[in-house]
């Protein structure tokens, strides 16, 4: 890794001049991918706050002649949708940065430390985040009662910082088995101990990567459904996924209020993944030991 | 930076703290308010619905009952209940009365494994085998095998259902056919549609929806004794006769006429839905639970019902249950609350806003669409016309019907169609012991 | 500041030592590994035993486990609807893993060395956002999204296709078993496309870019200094994102459950969601238990597989 000025502070006009054609082509047809990719959230937009009389006369794809949060209300009150709003926000936020947290340690062990019989022992921590979920639904079950978490959102935070930081592990050993020996050397020739040089060297230079990381479980965990709903189950415990499964009935389901709702269960994870985009693109720090 | 990680400590203390704290404060949800102030009841059926409607007023009912007793409702998920319910009712979370679904694979199965409370004293104190007919009750009561049809109590249905033709009346008129009453009629009133370029059955072959087209045509031909053994497994069943073999060919022969849409092999049924209410079909046979949602979306043109033409059997049956789970805290209430959902003040609010009373009784409605729902209803039940559903006798048989009726319309063998749902069919009783 | 200029390769030969030194290092860093390996055995290794014992029984999941033997493994042997899902599951391998993995690292690379360096770096961050929003929508509302595009009478894809007079085009694409499977995949994709491009961007914040430059003062073409110089460095990332897409891809039923319910027929049926139904709907536990047990000695195999790989390739 580099120490290097970023980019960005190059001389504008040495970046003009590399604008060939070649490089509208690019930034043409990227455009175009995205847009594409948009098409879906655009359909959602048009329905989620559209008038359902204009959704049964029109169908989906017309445009709303009017504005419509009346489905919304109804669906946020019945299901206390804010609570869920903050039990996801509560559950994903512990479980991206516990995760992280075991990320670390384990990553610091099987990739700087060199572990032996790591890729054993990281194939074994793999399995959690690999294991098909349907499978583990009643043994957890059964030992969450035995602990008395079942309806808590304990067991769901617990469970799901196992799941990530399987992967966290992964990713971040796997960046760390390439870590640059001569910062850790520097490090342990000023006398740095195992866990200064964690927190101190290895840590902030691997800021990309767990910003990744932090973002990645954030998201995911909040999107998850399967496992809440098998063990979230008064109301006061729901999150944002399975409160909006309510809107699924057994013969009819809502697609309006289901796009509406969705919106709004979709904004914190927009809003973190905005915040933490940063992170992904600033540069990567040099020489961090203080 | 030393800065950095003692920020991710902190947040690392913070969520540590908030998720100890979550333990905390959610925990089971039993046991906080002295058990016997406090009545849970859940249920899945939407906010709109006829059923919330009437569900709500039994609430209010139940609390001018009881004033020193607080009501705590919690709207579940259909999904969430089909997939935990033992799960859930295996621990201590359980409320007082819950809506669940009638059935073997459901309310029997937790029935045969001592999950629910059984409701046959309640039954008789109360009324409740009175109220109900005994082909309404056939869903109530299930033995100690888990089967339907005799033995104890366990749930009781305040409502009821049954497949009904939608008809759209401005397409009707304005292509000049009349509501067909036999077979033959239908016929015509199709072949009408189809010169014209309209497909006259709305469908929906990734949902429920086409299965009970085939059903429906199965049961013309059909005797009770053959539903019964169909449903509550007393004899063999041949999906090789005469009423199941007519079936897929007239299904077959349907899709190729165009009657019913090739291209709605992959359609949910909401999307079927949506494309009644928005004129592109002018008929949809589908259950009555449609009926709410149609008086309130459809603003454009006027509809009524019809019963499926040329039939005496047809599906139908009682409708969801509420249970008591064995594990509930205050069950004398339950029952109460039971009772006042069978009250005429809720059983008319049912029938004003869409669904069929179980007491099927049309005293003070007003909208002439939910009469003539009720009245078909009372037809069916009368002579003994109710047959439940296709996808009833074993758990797998909703994904095996669905699948090899897709297949069916995508130009699939009948004859393997019917084999495969006769192994499938085999396999489960002949595990049933 | 130091500066500097060797590669990964050059920098690691000297610390890798297979030897002795490895051994004596281990010791001291066990306790990192405590806390995670406690967790562990009680989320995912007793869970998995009891999972594997259950495929040996039949349960409906409620109730007493009945002793079954073998006979699930038998039935999974003689069962077509469970080896089209395999098959079908190669296809969405291609269509989770190595679509993405390939088309997510031209995007990434795209955008970092020409969008970032030539326009701006807040418009390849707003096109990264753009591509990674997929990732953030729930599959139920994605999937619903999904069936109002691809109706076949009034959906937006063939209506849109009617009006500009490519009508002939307009086809079911759900609903045709010719055209499931790959409409499936392609939704797939759209999913999946933004988490290897995140990856791989920030992959890319890693690299060295002198080596870049240097190539390129020698000549070599965006393509070349991609594979020969900027792939190299990475690589770490891209084994992991092609394990991670490959077993998602394993696991993967919501797709499946919210858009076609492994229809029309058979069609798009997968493992795991042939395993969620026989837990969840069929009620018979044991053979779900049966599946997710082939489907996690399938995705053992491979990850032992991969991470050989991997390891081999960085040493």
């Amino acid at each position: 890794m580099s120490a290097q000025p970023a980019d960005h502070r190059l001389p504008r006009h040495r970046l003009a001049r590399n604008r060939g054609p070649a490089a509208w082509l690019t930034l043409t047809a990227i455009v175009i991918v995205a847009v594409v990719i948009l098409i879906p959230f655009a359909l959602i937009a048009l329905n989620a706050f559209k008038p359902p009389a204009e959704y049964s006369a029109h169908g989906p794809l017309s445009f709303p002649d009017g504005f419509s949060t009346g489905g919304i209300q109804t669906f946020w009150d019945t299901t206390d949708f804010g609570r869920a709003l903050w039990n996801s926000i509560m559950i994903s936020g512990s479980v991206c940065v516990l995760a992280v947290l075991l990320s670390i340690l384990n990553a610091y062990a099987l990739g700087i430390g060199r572990v032996k019989g790591r890729t054993w022992i990281l194939g074994a921590f793999l399995i959690a985040n690999f294991l098909p979920q349907e499978g583990l639904v009643y043994p957890l079950y059964d030992l969450a009662k035995q602990f008395g978490l079942y309806d808590t959102q304990l067991s769901v935070i617990i469970i799901f910082t196992v799941i990530q930081a399987a992967f966290g592990t992964y990713l971040l050993s796997s960046v760390l088995s390439s870590f640059p020996t001569e910062l850790l050397e520097a490090a342990r020739m000023d006398g740095a101990g195992r866990g200064r040089i964690l927190w101190r060297v290895v840590v902030p230079v691997s800021r990309p990567t767990i910003g990744v990381l932090l973002v990645f479980f954030f998201i995911w965990t909040w999107n998850e459904f399967f496992l809440p709903l098998v063990f979230l189950i008064s109301n006061q415990n729901q999150t944002v996924p399975v409160a909006l499964g309510t809107l699924q009935g057994q013969h009819i389901m809502n697609p309006l209020t289901t796009s509406g709702a969705a919106l709004l269960g979709v904004f914190p994870t927009i809003i973190f993944f905005l915040i933490f985009q940063r992170t992904l693109t600033r540069g990567v720090t040099v020489g961090a030991i203080r | 930076m030393p800065r950095k990680s003692a920020g991710l400590l902190i947040a690392a203390l913070v969520a540590l703290a908030g998720g100890l704290a979550a333990c905390g404060s959610s925990g089971g949800s039993g046991g906080t308010a002295s058990s016997s102030n406090v009545l849970k009841v859940w249920w899945y059926e939407g906010p709109g619905s006829a059923y919330q409607v009437a569900w709500d007023q039994a609430i209010t009912d139940f609390k001018k009952q009881h004033p020193g007793v607080t009501v705590q409702f919690s709207l579940k998920s259909f999904n969430q209940m089909q997939q935990n319910a033992s799960m859930i009712l295996n621990s201590s979370d359980v409320p007082d009365v819950m809506e669940y679904n009638k059935g073997d694979a459901t309310t029997g199965l937790l029935s045969k494994q001592g999950l629910l409370t059984d409701l046959t004293p309640e039954a008789a104190k109360y009324g409740w085998d009175k109220l109900l007919s005994p082909n309404l009750q056939v869903t109530a009561r299930y033995n100690t095998k888990g089967v339907m049809g005799s033995g104890d109590w366990y749930g009781v249905s305040d409502y009821a259902e049954y497949l009904t033709v939608y008809y759209n009346k401005s397409l009707f008129a304005k292509y000049g056919v009349q509501v067909p009453t036999t077979t033959a009629q239908l016929t015509e009133v199709m072949a009408k549609f189809a010169k014209a370029g309209v497909t006259p059955f709305a469908n929906a072959g990734n949902d429920y929806m086409a299965m009970q087209y085939l059903y429906e045509m199965e049961l013309s031909q059909s005797t009770p004794q053959n539903v019964q053994n169909y449903e509550r497994y007393t004899g063999s069943v041949n999906f090789h006769d005469a009423a199941w073999t007519n079936a897929v060919n007239t299904f077959q022969d349907w899709v190729k006429k165009g009657y019913i849409a090739k291209d709605s092999v992959g359609l949910t049924a909401t999307q079927a839905g949506n494309d009644f209410e928005t004129g592109k079909n002018p008929m949809l046979m589908s259950g009555s639970w449609w009926a709410g949602t149609f008086e309130s979306e459809i603003k454009n043109f006027g509809w009524g019902t019809f019963l499926w033409p040329g039939n005496t059997l047809n599906a139908g049956s009682g409708g969801n249950l509420f249970v008591v789970p064995k594990n509930a805290a205050n069950k004398q209430l339950a029952y109460e609350f039971i009772n006042d959902t069978l009250q005429p003040d809720v059983q008319k609010l049912l029938a004003n806003n869409g669904a069929v009373p179980v007491t099927a009784s049309i005293t003070g409605v007003t909208n002439p669409l939910n009469v003539q729902l009720i009245q078909n209803f009372q037809t069916l039940a009368n002579d003994n016309g109710l047959a439940y559903y296709p996808d009833w006798p074993t758990p797998s048989f909703y994904n095996t019907l669905l699948a090899q009726t897709q297949d069916l319309m995508n130009g699939a063998n009948a004859s393997g169609v019917l084999s495969t749902l006769q192994t499938d069919y085999d396999q489960y009783v002949s595990s049933l012991g | 500041m130091q500066r500097r200029k060797s590669g990964p390769r050059v920098r690691n030969t000297g610390t890798r030592g297979a030897g002795s030194g490895a051994g004596a290092r281990t010791a001291p860093y066990l306790p990192y590994l405590l806390p995670a390996t406690v967790l562990f055995t009680v989320v995912i290794a007793i869970p998995l035993v009891m999972n594997v014992y259950t495929s040996f029984t039949n349960w409906t999941g409620v109730g007493p486990r009945q002793w079954a033997g073998l006979a699930n493994y038998r039935q999974l042997i003689h069962d077509s609807e469970f080896w089209a899902s395999m098959w079908h599951s190669l296809a969405l391998v291609a269509a989770m893993a190595v679509i993405p993995t390939v088309v997510g690292l031209l995007v990434a690379a795209a955008l970092f060395d020409v969008i970032a360096k030539r326009f701006s770096p807040r418009v390849a961050s707003v096109l990264r956002a753009c591509i990674y929003l997929p990732q953030v929508l729930p599959i139920i509302v994605a999937a619903i999204v999904w069936g109002w595009i691809l109706d076949p009478q009034y959906g937006a894809l063939n209506v849109a296709l009617r009006d500009i007079g490519l009508g002939f085009l307009a086809h079911d694409l759900l609903g045709d078993p010719n055209t499931a499977l790959l409409t499936v995949m392609a939704v797939l994709v759209w999913f999946q496309l933004g988490y290897p491009v995140v990856i791989f961007m920030a992959a890319l914040q890693r690299t060295d870019p002198a080596l870049g430059e240097a190539a390129e003062i020698d000549g070599a073409s965006w393509r070349q200094r991609l594979w020969r110089v900027t792939v190299p460095q990475i690589r770490p990332e891209i084994y992991v994102v092609l394990l991670t897409c490959t077993v998602a891809s394993l696991r993967a039923f919501g797709w499946i459950y919210a858009l076609t319910s492994g229809g029309p027929g058979v069609a798009t049926q997968v493992p795991s969601y042939y395993s969620y139904q026989s837990f969840f709907t069929n009620l018979d536990v044991g053979y779900g238990s049966a599946i997710a047990t082939v489907m996690t000695l399938i995705i053992l195999a491979v990850s032992v597989v991969f991470l050989w790989l991997q390891r081999r390739h960085a040493g």
